[in-house]
């Protein structure tokens, strides 16, 4: 651990909103995010549906097009890539979907689906050679070999899911997104599939983007967390200080609202319930976006957009004026437009 | 305790399916009394869902076949003419299901589908029908309830969709509200303040809560008492205290042990320890072991008939209290607490 893998500076990704309600008609999923990757670890990307989690790994892919900012994929400009490059980025960066009932084509059996990835890349030529990758392969997320023959509908979703894995890996990746990986598995096999992805992040030394809602699972399998909300990381830091001293008021929020399995805790746990309703990324507040549920907003918060500042635990960083007011003006720069990096 | 408002007794619903006839609730017994809470816990398939619907008899009568009691403040909902059954389901039972968008109709405006449910229990007018309307609205804390009687669901976010659903449960103050995975599709935050919400209602109006769902943080928080399905039996059931913190049944124990904790310490290694994952799945409902459900994923089977008999939901430890702490296993472990 310790080098840059994958790399975000400034990145931004706009849709345009079709009828052009409030906020003038841009819907800013991924709103001016500076993030770093280190390679070899397990980094949890956690926030409320909308916050624009998964889209920001959908940039960091290139499988979205970000519409400012830059993304760099081991040193390469990956917004700038030709064909080729792409391609070959394609196999070195992999992705787990959300629903394993959609995201496997119903009509191709386990082995076709596993064996594409290497037909693509060239990766073992002949069909023995490559029908013995998919055996290995599927050893590896704990399905037997001789299941190669099957169609989807004959899996569980959690068998799915080991099958996305396997196709996921067959590139032999360096890196890995998973998006809501488990959030469709039942809870005692979400447990095997978190083993599972922790067990294969050791073993083949992969670097993991673990994008979920489930704050819980996020603090097990992670290294470090990063939170969003609006489109914007809120707060980063090692998965052990973000997870017990929270710094940024959202994440407190957020962490106190997660229930947790202990009776006598359960009821002695003090929650923070925020008021109303997350704003919608089409009409972001001005200053720190966080300012219309926090309580603990202050005069600065209107004017001053807030940058990710050191907070807490060393490397824990949080975007919040409560640790000295930092970030860019409001009058200065245009709504929207984050702080250099 | 006053009289319960639910009594449910050897409750068993059998699907016809095209693979054989499936067993999918297996004899349930338990009670609901006013202003309590029970839990009812179990991953997909375990019955959960299939057993509140059969008492409300929202099964379609061509597939399904429920026997068993359950009464209903004294009154039989299993046999009951389908017409009383539809007076009951209002001011005796409100149902709320997980995904807010598909119990509500998309093309009717919120107050409508308010002010149907109160007028099909009630003599009364339309424009005193939509003012409560716009009380219950208020009630469940939706911000400006006067407008939002005229908007539909799709302008609203999936809270304020599932507090709508609420209000609709609430409308005819039932003496039972069912709760079906309620706050699964919401996120964390919103699933606090909908908790909050019916916490506080049913203090208010002494509502009966039966709150099914996968989540045993949720259920740590708000339920009275605990029932662990498995494979359409009840496994464990007792106090949450009891169910949570000492767990006798090995699939309880399993379940609690998948849950990652957000409080969990790092090891020496600085590692947080792997999960005790429950290896395999579960039964399909049509072809159910004959002995103890759990059997084929267990990992204890410390006693020879665990394959073979089918072991009775029997008292385990010395709780005391009134309610007793059962499990149906041959090998309930000593009152350990987990760690």
């Amino acid at each position: 651990m310790g080098d840059v893998l994958v790399s975000a500076r400034g990145l931004e990704v706009h849709f345009p909103v079709r009828g052009g309600g409030k906020g003038g008609g841009v819907l800013r999923a991924v709103d001016g995010v500076d993030l770093d990757v280190l390679r070899g670890e397990t980094l949890g990307l956690v926030g409320e549906s909308g916050c624009g989690k998964s889209t920001l790994g959908n940039a960091l892919l290139r499988l979205v097009p970000p519409t400012g900012g830059t993304v760099t994929f081991d040193g390469t400009d990956v917004t700038s890539l030709d064909r080729r490059g792409l391609k070959e980025m394609r196999r070195r960066a992999g992705m787990v979907f959300q629903d394993p009932f959609a995201s496997l084509d119903p009509r191709r059996t386990v082995a076709q689906t596993v064996s594409e990835p290497l037909e693509v890349h060239g990766l073992r030529s002949g069909r023995r050679e490559r029908a013995a990758r998919v055996a290995e392969l599927l050893e590896l997320v704990g399905l037997d070999p001789a299941v190669a023959g099957r169609y989807p509908h004959e899996f569980s979703g959690g068998q799915r899911q080991r099958v996305g894995i396997a196709r996921a890996l067959a590139g032999e990746p360096d890196f890995l997104v998973c998006d809501e990986a488990i959030a469709s598995l039942d809870v005692s096999v979400q447990a095997q599939v978190l083993n599972l992805l922790r067990r294969l992040q050791r073993q083949l030394g992969l670097t993991l983007l673990f994008v979920s809602h489930d704050l819980s699972a996020v603090r097990h399998i992670s290294d470090r967390i990063a939170v969003m909300y609006l489109g914007r990381i809120v707060e980063i830091g090692p998965a052990a200080a973000v997870g017990a001293d929270p710094q940024m008021p959202y994440t407190q929020a957020l962490l106190s609202a997660v229930p947790v399995p202990h009776p006598a805790k359960e009821r002695a746990r003090e929650r923070i319930v925020l008021r109303g309703d997350v704003p919608s990324p089409s009409a972001v507040p001005s200053g720190c976006r966080f300012r219309t549920r926090c309580p603990y907003v202050f005069e600065p918060c209107d004017d001053v957009d807030p940058a990710l500042q050191p907070a807490g635990a060393p490397g824990q960083l949080a975007a919040c004026h409560l640790h000295g007011v930092e970030g860019t003006p409001v009058t200065e720069t245009p709504e929207g437009v984050t702080a250099d990096p | 305790m006053t009289a319960p408002v639910l009594e449910v007794e050897d409750l068993r619903v059998r699907l016809r399916t095209p693979r054989g006839p499936a067993d999918v609730v297996n004899g349930l017994s338990y009670t609901v009394g006013a202003g309590e809470t029970v839990a009812v816990v179990g991953e997909s398939g375990s019955g959960k869902s299939v057993s509140v619907l059969a008492l409300l008899g929202l099964l379609p009568a061509r597939v399904a076949t429920v026997t068993g009691r359950a009464l209903l403040q004294g009154e039989d909902l299993l046999t009951m003419p389908p017409e009383r059954l539809r007076q009951v389901r209002g001011p005796g039972a409100g149902m709320v299901f997980q995904d807010p968008m598909t119990s509500l109709n998309p093309v009717l405006t919120i107050g409508r589908q308010l002010v149907e449910g109160i007028r099909a229990h009630g003599d009364v007018s339309k424009q005193a029908a939509r003012s409560r309307a716009a009380d219950l609205l208020r009630e469940v804390g939706l911000p400006d309830p006067e407008r939002a009687l005229d908007r539909y669901p799709h302008e609203l976010s999936g809270g304020m969709r599932q507090r709508v659903v609420i209000a609709i449960a609430l409308s005819n103050s039932p003496s039972l509200l069912i709760a079906d995975e309620a706050t699964t599709a919401l996120d964390v935050t919103v699933q606090a303040q909908i908790i909050d919400l019916v916490e506080k209602l049913q203090a208010e109006h002494g509502t009966g809560v039966i709150w099914i769902t996968h989540d045993l943080g949720v259920v740590a928080g708000i339920a009275d008492r605990v029932l662990v399905m498995y494979g359409g039996r009840c496994v464990e059931d007792g106090t949450v205290d009891d169910v949570l913190e000492h767990p006798a049944h090995p699939y309880t124990r399993g379940l609690l042990g998948s849950l990652p904790d957000l409080a969990a310490p790092a090891g020496p290694d600085g590692e947080v320890p792997e999960l005790t994952a429950i290896p395999g799945l579960p039964p399909p409902p049509t072809d159910l072991p004959p002995g103890c459900v759990f059997w084929p994923r267990c990992p204890v089977r410390a006693d020879p008939r665990c394959e073979t008999e089918q072991p009775p939901l029997a008292v385990v430890g010395s709780s005391g209290g009134a309610l007793p702490h059962r499990a149906a296993t041959w090998c309930a472990e000593e009152e350990v607490p987990r760690g």
